[in-house]
């Protein structure tokens, strides 16, 4: 039972990183080689992983994404799209994928004379199934090697946090109030039924006793 | 259009639960309060007691406390404006 708890307590945990882990912003220094706009299908089960821009059919079976290829610090590459996320999922409010694209082009530089910038992302990279992280803004840095503090998931984490221990004050304040004393009525009802019962089983013993009692009397007596 | 509309109603909705389950709790904590300062220093039965934690939480229906409570139908389009301006603009 307890490894049960466990699983079960593990899962959920897991269940919430991934989706911070996916939803909330990343920064990532690169250098930006060049950006490119492809057709994308929309219709399988990776749809999920494309944003839903607000001034688009639902229905769409493919459309233009708009790409920023990119080569990290590492010297790995990283490919980020370009997408508006408009009103939807996540609560990004980006509007400005135009804008952002030409930002990159502007940033683009070689191997030779390396320009670095900084890009704010979410989401994730998987070759396997062709998913790429949304880039939100990009910016330019002095060097490599910048020391870039994550300033609203600071924020994120510090409020989630305040969240927690008020709904868990909440909690505790709502048991304290309604419920314990609920219970100390509960308690209470069934005391008094309880007692009820009592009497009435007294009572009973004592109809059926004298009942019993009559009947005997009209055993032959031994 | 039906994307900003759409936003707008799940924020406004998400705010007056916030708003409402605050409101509640706070009214609690105002309650719980009242009736430990009658306790600490009784003057007078049951009745007195009642009549005082009732009076205790009209004069805090109509506090600025729990109007600044209202805040909180604001914070989410605050929010919303604060991310729209630093994601698009800055």
């Amino acid at each position: 039972m307890r490894y049960v708890k466990w699983a079960v307590w593990g899962t959920i945990a897991l269940i919430i990183g991934l989706f911070l882990h996916y939803t909330l912003p990343q920064h990532d220094v690169v250098r930006v080689v060049g950006t490119y706009q492809e057709r994308q299908d929309l219709t399988d089960w990776t749809r999920i992983f494309w944003s839903s821009p607000d001034d688009q059919s639902g229905t769409l079976a493919n459309r233009d994404v708009q790409f920023i290829q990119t080569i990290r610090t590492n010297g790995r590459p990283m490919v980020y799209r370009n997408e508006d996320t408009g009103w939807s999922w996540p609560p990004y409010f980006k509007f400005d994928t135009a804008s952002l694209q030409t930002e990159a082009d502007d940033l683009r530089s070689t191997a030779e004379a390396p320009k670095w910038a900084v890009v704010t992302h979410y989401g994730w990279r998987n070759e396997l199934i062709s998913i790429f992280p949304n880039a939100v803004s990009i910016r330019p840095v002095e060097g490599p090697d910048v020391t870039i503090i994550p300033w609203f998931n600071i924020f994120f984490f510090a409020f989630l946090l305040f969240l927690v221990v008020l709904a868990r004050q909440m909690w505790l304040q709502f048991r304290e109030r309604m419920i314990d004393p609920a219970l100390v009525d509960a308690g209470q009802a069934w005391d008094s039924v309880e007692a009820r019962a009592h009497a009435a089983r007294k009572g009973a013993r004592g109809f059926f006793g004298r009942i019993q009692a009559w009947l005997n009397t009209w055993k032959a007596k031994k | 259009m039906i994307g900003f509309l759409r936003a707008i109603v799940i924020w406004a909705v998400a705010g007056a639960i916030a708003y409402f389950i605050l409101r509640i709790y706070a009214r609690s904590l105002r309650r719980e309060a009242l009736e430990k300062e009658w306790d600490a220093d009784p003057k007078g039965d049951a009745a007195a007691r009642d009549a005082f934690i009732e009076k205790g939480m009209t004069d805090y229906e109509g506090s600025l406390r729990n109007r600044l409570l209202l805040i909180i139908f604001v914070l989410p389009f605050i929010v919303i404006a604060t991310l729209l301006y630093l994601v698009n603009y800055a």
